[in-house]
């Protein structure tokens, strides 16, 4: 039978924009230019130009089991290499951020090969082989899915998302990784992703307005787009909703559901 | 039978008002400093209590852990001719009212809006009622 992959269901701006950030033929906005370097910098993971730290040989060197699926599945670069898995973890505040973490998983795992996610409230965290891990990371810095005020690059410590903003209208951190520079008006970060200092400071560029915000976010808000107003959505969830508590507890009345 | 435990501090035998303002932004220690100040010159405040969000003095875990934290905000700000050590990013106030009649607290209300409207930018909300105990209650008589 020919399928058609479908995303997310509604009409609503945050639906259609979830759509949108979910479907991997859509290429995604690339909003800012921060250097690979920098990105590697921020990351703290290695020092920018220092060999990739390997924990096995590479793979066309060594002797693999005989195995069906590793001759099917391609290896990404990293595990070609022997990478180690690293990490980056973002944290989106809930007053418009472009993404929120949950959608950050369906995106990955929609997006990309090779990758390891984990949801949380507030933050969602991804591993990947090192070298794949900066290519992604600069991939999710430069485009529409990052906000320089409302999504923080945060390995530890990550709490603030759902905290008031600061003055400046940055999302709160107890460890101040990223500073308002008044001059500029630019987002300036300061430290790496768990909190040690740069050796320099390293700007990703101008917030955006909250109209633009509002526009470009996935998240359902009472004050924004309120998730009920958006019918499409409403009955899917309660359909899953109803479909989880059937099968739970009376299987039998699925049929025909 | 009176309790074997008397409360170490003698306080307020009665529930005096408090005005409680949370700001619709976290206020930097300069804003915050601005605040206290206009709020210091109103007659009648007993005492006020600030709350908001932590700024630990070095980073608590990761591979950072012990680094310094040198959070910008994180420092000492001059209340009247007081010395305050700010540990938070302000988001709120507390503050006790020791007035005899609504006519008082209403007269002390305007000026207390006033002041705040001068000095707080992104806004804020003002209530009016009791936030903080006043008086010994079970937990207090808990064994340890």
């Amino acid at each position: 039978m020919a399928y058609k992959r479908q995303f997310y269901p509604g009409n609503s701006v945050p639906a259609k924009n979830r759509r949108r950030y979910l479907d991997p033929k859509v290429k995604l906005k690339q909003l800012r230019d921060v250097s690979m370097d920098d990105v590697v910098r921020i990351m703290g993971h290695r020092n920018p130009g220092e060999d990739y730290k390997s924990i096995h040989p590479p793979i066309e060197e060594g002797k693999e089991p005989e195995c069906p699926i590793r001759k099917l599945v391609v290896p990404i670069e990293g595990a070609k290499h022997g990478d180690r898995v690293r990490y980056i973890q973002f944290a989106d505040s809930v007053y418009f951020a472009p993404i929120s973490p949950y959608q950050r998983a369906w995106m990955y795992l929609s997006r990309y090969r090779g990758v390891d996610t984990g949801t949380l409230s507030g933050r969602q965290i991804i591993e990947v082989r090192e070298r794949d891990l900066e290519v992604m990371a600069k991939e999710m810095i430069d485009n529409e899915t990052f906000d320089p005020a409302l999504t923080g690059i945060r390995g530890a410590t990550v709490h603030g998302h759902s905290c008031r903003l600061d003055e400046n209208g940055l999302m709160f951190d107890g460890w101040q990784r990223y500073v308002w520079d008044d001059e500029k008006k630019e987002v300036v970060y300061v430290k790496d992703q768990v909190a040690i200092p740069l050796d320099r400071k390293i700007s990703v560029g101008k917030p955006s307005p909250l109209s633009d915000l509002r526009k470009r976010t996935t998240i359902f808000r009472a004050d924004g787009v309120d998730m009920r107003d958006d019918k499409e959505v409403t009955m899917y969830g309660l359909r899953i909703h109803k479909l989880r508590t059937l099968g739970g507890y009376q299987p039998w009345k699925v049929k025909g559901e | 039978m009176s309790s074997p435990i008397k409360p170490t501090a003698e306080y307020a035998e009665k529930p005096l008002p408090e005005v409680q303002i949370l700001t619709n932004r976290l206020l930097s220690a300069d804003s915050t400093e601005r605040v206290l100040n206009a709020l210091d010159v109103i007659p009648n405040i007993r005492q006020i209590n600030m709350t908001g969000e932590s700024l630990p003095k070095t980073i608590n875990n990761g591979p950072g852990k012990g680094h310094a934290n040198n959070h910008t905000e994180r420092k000492i700000i001059h209340v009247g001719n007081q010395e305050v050590e700010l540990r938070y990013l302000v988001g709120g106030f507390y503050i006790e009212m020791d007035v005899e009649s609504e006519e008082e607290l209403d007269a002390r209300l305007e000026e207390i809006k006033a002041a705040c409207d001068a000095t707080i930018e992104h806004g804020y909300t003002l209530q009016v009622g009791r936030y903080l105990k006043y008086k010994p209650t079970l937990h207090d008589y808990r064994s340890a």
